[in-house]
């Protein structure tokens, strides 16, 4: 699949499924796109289908980013209860070779522009991200979310405590198309 | 003779005497004084209570399972309870601090002699912590106060992050890493 115009408007989001699979693989096998992440790069595709399964089309709320209906990436939220019903955390993940075109604002401006209105109880979606993912905080930067601060030793990733970047979007604040 | 009283101090304003200790049912009045004080409660996610049947779920259900709670005692007498909740998983590395103090006591360093007592503890006790953390309401400048003499650093506010009281209310995030810890 090639992409031979930095095109944006044949991107869209839809469930995912097994028959996702080989296009998951790109993602998944890849050493720069887990770096920042929790999980491991799957090195079979036993392992991606492993994770596939367990951990992310179980997610409560997750969509595939397509490109001319191809998975190239994901987008998910998960939601809290209680007295933390009021937020949602975004999380994404982008094949690298499609890091730097404006799919990964797009696909975060897309959720964000319906999910205030889908779940009328949310108030807050935000984003925690490491330190040194400058590309990812460009990303909610220009999707028009706010920097509220770094937390540091937040998380662990990979074994090692890291300082998080948070971001945050308000329904209240001004949504950027 | 002399009446009997509760008052702890009886005339004596010496706050010295400050120490934590495991806190049981033996409590339970004392514990009364601050949970059912509408200044307390303010900012907290929990209502006042009202009745000694909800102290008593609140010591079965919160304070005995608890991984770390210790009341704030006044010539052992407890004035306030003090607690770290550690995390799982990716978050093992952090734990939250929170405390709450009778309003009586308040002014008078004592939770910032709590928080430091506990932070000079609990990154020895939990070897993988490596960061306590608390969020406070952003209207409470008393408890934004104790932390930061507590040598906690303010790292910003996190908006419409909580749900108090019906509300959604921006919270101030401050940590303190064991790296920061000095011998005090």
């Amino acid at each position: 699949m090639t992409a031979e115009n930095d095109d944006n408007s044949d991107i869209t989001l839809r469930l995912m499924d097994l028959g996702d699979i080989d296009d998951f693989m790109v993602w998944a096998t890849d050493d720069k796109v887990s770096q920042f992440c929790t999980w491991k790069t799957c090195t079979s595709k036993e392992e991606a289908m492993t994770y596939m399964i367990n951990s992310v089309i179980p997610h409560p709320w997750m969509r595939a980013i397509c490109l001319k209906n191809r998975a190239i990436g994901y987008i998910m939220l998960t939601a809290f209860e209680g007295n933390d019903a009021c937020r949602c955390e975004v999380g994404y993940v982008l094949a690298s070779k499609y890091w730097g075109k404006g799919i990964a604002t797009r696909a975060l401006k897309m959720v964000a522009s319906t999910v205030f209105c889908e779940w009328t109880h949310l108030e807050r979606l935000d984003a925690w991200v490491d330190q040194d993912n400058l590309g990812s905080q460009r990303v909610l930067v220009k999707a028009g979310f706010q920097k509220e601060g770094v937390l540091r030793k937040y998380m662990l990733i990979k074994g090692k405590p890291r300082d998080m970047v948070v971001f945050s979007l308000l329904s209240t604040d001004p949504h950027v198309n | 003779m002399q009446p009997k009283s509760k008052d702890i101090l009886n005339d004596e304003d010496d706050y010295s005497d400050i120490s934590l200790r495991l806190m049981d049912v033996n409590d339970i009045d004392d514990f009364m004084v601050w949970a059912t004080d509408d200044k307390v409660s303010r900012y907290c996610t929990w209502s006042t209570y009202t009745s000694k049947e909800q102290a008593m779920d609140f010591f079965t259900n919160i304070v005995a399972p608890h991984p770390w709670l210790r009341a704030i005692c006044l010539r052992n007498r407890a004035i306030g309870s003090i607690s770290v909740t550690p995390f799982e998983g990716s978050d093992a590395c952090r734990g939250e601090l929170g405390y709450v103090l009778a309003s009586k006591y308040w002014g008078k360093g004592i939770v910032t002699r709590a928080v430091k007592k506990v932070a000079s503890v609990i990154f020895a006790e939990w070897p993988h912590l490596e960061r306590l953390e608390a969020l406070v309401d952003v209207d409470n400048a008393g408890s934004q106060r104790v932390l930061q003499k507590a040598g906690f650093q303010r790292e910003g506010v996190l908006r419409k992050y909580v749900i108090q009281k019906g509300r959604t209310r921006d919270m101030v995030i401050f940590s303190l890493l064991s790296s920061e810890i000095t011998q005090s």
